[in-house]
């Protein structure tokens, strides 16, 4: 048997050199908290070139205290991939990533009150002819669920180490540690029948795997297995082709049967599971009947059609308010310590170009996105919180009826939401969508929801709109109330449009585990939350303070001669140049150059359009206190003598802003998550497109009108 | 048989609460047969309905499983019992 080049050279499991554990599981099964667990800290997060699917590599230690090399693979229900996470778990076990090499052993994690549809996939592996260690784990909750498992039975039935296991309370840990540490693992004995009619197509595609492909023979046979099931052969980019004389087999194959009328990959799935449910009759014992377990109770009404809703509107509010209201504080420190540091700079350098590139474009740009980052923690924490309670895939299933009714599914609802705070993370929790088109959907309208950006736009416009403090409270928070609802409906309008023309797909068909509810395990939830927001700042930081330089050069320059003010300055920058040419598209609209110009510039982050206003006015102000440029802006005048802010004009800006894509960072993140330019820039196109038509429509209505 | 349901093919998602049912035919795009199959929702497999109308919830080998209206419709089973 020809062995994988990476460990031909030297006998493999040498003390020098230990083999490097693939982590695999099916979603839910504990395999973050396990790998938490053996690697602690020493964690490497990245992602694996071309797609967005996080990998996880970290160090845990052999008895001996030899590091021992871990990559935690997404969790898959099949090696027959559907998403693009699943794809990289089965093309890192098979080898055919470039990028990462094939894992020496397997480290199959099982949950053990589930053992029936979990060992699916441990079948699967134990085809893969490498070394393989089953983890039971979940073995407190077997009691519970009125089982049994006789683990030494299941041990013999596949021939393979099984180590029972708690990874919450970190019980099983230390035998783990003891079958990882082992020079000679053996190799599966387990053996199944391959139904009659499909075997000699396995040995065919074995054979060609092996001589084309470069396969050695244990692995071609679990591929030729695996590319009868794997219909769409779902192929993510990084993953190594098959040869063309293996893919012609495979075609003949397929359609000989198709002839016959053979439902090949029906027939495989079958007998892997009738296999499967021999060895669970013998493993599973049931302890008698029990009653509803706890999670049964609280499913009941959890998923209850009405106190189900109940339940979720609490739950939604209490995230919405902490995101709000937790965040303040550490917001404005941030605020000020940027303000602060823009001062250090200040002080400590004399005045000129350099200086103020570093203060009013650096500092004041980064430190404009890093504000969101409490926001952004908040969300992740909750987020994180209600996944590893079991509570995210009950809200998916209440939400899943209301998304249905525009072509989406449940799975798409934490994504939206999460957009409220923040576009950058719900587009970035889009992954767990398996269907391609619906999470392009999904990533298409996320924007549309009204993002903390906005809030401080709303508030100057509502400020401008109904001055004076005789307006009630009711009406301002109700015309802020109308323009979340504004972006809500128009994010479901588009989605139903989409699903209906661009991106037209089969009604989406969800199937969706819903796991026993658990107490959440803080220190998960914390690590996931500071993984989550490393990338954020990252991203999203990395492109800000370019775009932020740059925006600071187009408003600095050309200077303008002798001593001006700064809005004199601002007028003749190319950024106010800009205004002007932009002038006669947004005139339609009741905008003039002035507001042109913070419309230009807040496309770095939407709340500069406030600070931009503040410079063009000539007034000193901050989001607490609106009232002097309130004042200012209300005090300008188009060259004709008309009021330039009439109330007709800030509702058209606030509608303008729920629909514009104003945001550079979501564009990056975009792009990324589509992997090119096509998306974003139709994005943008459609969603500024949408903002100028309706802004049009209200103005021009409005002034028909009479107002 | 005796069973006044006895036979009676059905789409999951017509099957009543708290009904079992066990899977004859699964109909739809090979990809979807093949995902529910994997999730074991193969031909000859118990399934017990939860709850649900729209969106329904079922029991299916240990695991509770959330179905969207048109999967659950692709899932004809053999009404067996109520519980």
């Amino acid at each position: 048997m020809s062995l994988p080049p990476h460990i031909s050279a030297k006998p493999a499991f040498s003390t020098s050199r230990l083999p490097t554990y693939a982590l695999v599981g099916n979603p839910n099964c504990g395999k973050s908290t396990l790998f938490n667990a053996l690697t602690g800290l020493k964690q490497k997060v990245g992602n694996y070139p071309g797609v967005t699917v996080e990998k996880k590599i970290g160090t845990t230690f052999s008895q001996h205290g030899q590091p021992i090399t871990i990559i935690d693979l997404p969790g898959a229900y099949s090696l027959a991939a559907r998403s693009p996470d699943e794809a990289v778990t089965r093309d890192v076990l098979l080898g055919r990533r470039g990028d990462t090499p094939q894992p020496d052993r397997i480290l199959c994690i099982v949950d053990a009150t589930n053992l029936e549809r979990n060992l699916y996939l441990v079948h699967q592996i134990l085809d893969l002819g490498r070394p393989v260690i089953v983890v039971l784990n979940m073995m407190d909750l077997v009691a519970e669920a009125g089982l049994e498992i006789r683990a030494s039975r299941l041990e013999q039935a596949l021939g393979v180490p099984v180590i029972p296991c708690e990874a919450v309370a970190g019980r099983g840990l230390v035998e783990l540690r003891v079958a990882m540490s082992r020079h000679d693992l053996p190799l599966s004995r387990h053996a199944w029948d391959v139904p009659g009619p499909i075997a000699p197509a396995v040995a065919d595609l074995q054979a060609s795997l092996t001589l084309n492909d470069g396969k050695s023979p244990l692995s071609a046979r679990a591929e030729a297995l695996l590319l009868l099931t794997d219909l769409d052969s779902l192929r993510v980019a990084g993953s190594t082709p098959l040869s063309p004389r293996t893919n012609e087999i495979l075609r003949t194959w397929q359609t000989r049967w198709e002839g016959q009328g053979t439902d090949w990959s029906a027939a495989l799935v079958n007998s892997r599971y009738d296999a499967i449910g021999r060895i669970a009759a013998d493993v599973v014992v049931h302890v008698g009947e029990t009653g509803p377990t706890v999670s049964d109770k609280i499913d009941a009404v959890v998923t209850h059609p009405i106190w189900g809703w109940l339940v979720l509107g609490v739950v939604m509010t209490l995230l919405l308010v902490s995101i709000f209201t937790l965040a303040e504080g550490p917001m404005n420190w941030i605020d000020d310590r940027a303000a602060l540091l823009a001062e250090l700079v200040k002080s400590a350098m004399s005045a000129g170009d350099l200086r103020n590139l570093l203060t009013d474009g650096a500092v004041a740009g980064v430190g404009g996105v890093v504000k969101f980052l409490p926001q952004i923690l908040i969300l992740f924490f909750f987020i994180g919180l209600l996944e590893s309670t079991g509570y995210m895939a009950r809200a998916a299933f209440i939400m899943d009826r209301l998304m249905s009714r525009v072509g989406l599914n449940g799975k798409s609802f934490i994504p939206l939401l999460s957009s409220y705070a923040c576009a950058i993370p719900g587009i970035m929790a889009t992954r767990t969508i398996e269907d391609p088109k619906d999470r392009l959907v999904t990533i298409l309208v996320a924007p549309l929801m009204s993002c903390s950006a906005r809030l401080p736009v709303y508030l100057l416009m509502i400020a401008a709109l109904m001055p004076g403090e005789s307006v009630s409270l009711g009406a301002k928070v109700g015309l802020m109330l109308l323009m979340y609802a504004l972006g809500t409906f128009g994010a479901f309008g588009f989605a139903w449009l989409f699903k209906r023309t661009l991106l037209k797909g089969t009604p989406p068909l969800m199937i969706m585990e819903l796991p026993p509810y658990r107490l959440p395990k803080v220190r998960d939830v914390l690590l996931q939350m500071f993984e989550r927001a490393w990338i954020f700042l990252r991203r999203a930081g990395t492109v800000i303070l370019g775009i932020s330089i740059i925006l600071w050069f187009l408003s600095a320059y050309p200077k303008a001669s002798g001593h001006v003010t700064p809005a004199d300055q601002l007028a003749q920058s190319f950024a106010g140049r800009a205004g002007h040419l932009l002038e006669p598209v947004i005139k339609p609209l009741g905008f003039d150059w002035q507001i042109g110009i913070g419309l230009i510039s807040s496309f770095a982050a939407r709340e500069v359009f406030v600070s931009t206003m503040g410079v063009v006015f000539n007034a000193e102000s901050d989001k607490e206190n609106t009232a002097p440029l309130r004042t200012a802006m209300l005090a300008a005048k188009w060259p004709d003598g008309r009021a330039l802010f009439t109330p007709l004009v800030c509702l058209t800006l606030m509608i303008f802003y729920v629909f514009a894509m104003q945001c550079m960072s979501t564009i990056a993140v975009v792009k990324r998550e589509t992997n090119g330019w096509k998306w974003p820039i139709f994005q943008t196109l459609y969603m500024t497109g949408t903002a100028w038509i309706l802004s049009f429509i209200v103005f021009q209505a409005g002034r028909a009108l009479g107002f | 048989m005796s069973h006044p349901n006895a036979n009676f093919l059905v789409p999951l998602c017509q099957l009543p609460a708290g009904g079992v049912g066990q899977v004859r035919k699964l109909s739809g795009d090979a990809a979807f047969c093949q995902r529910v199959r994997e999730m074991g929702f193969g031909e000859s497999a118990f399934v017990t309905k939860v709850s649900g109308n729209g969106t329904i919830l079922c029991q299916v080998a240990g695991t509770r499983i959330a179905l969207s209206h048109d999967a659950a419709n692709n899932i004809i089973v053999e009404h067996i019992a109520r519980r």
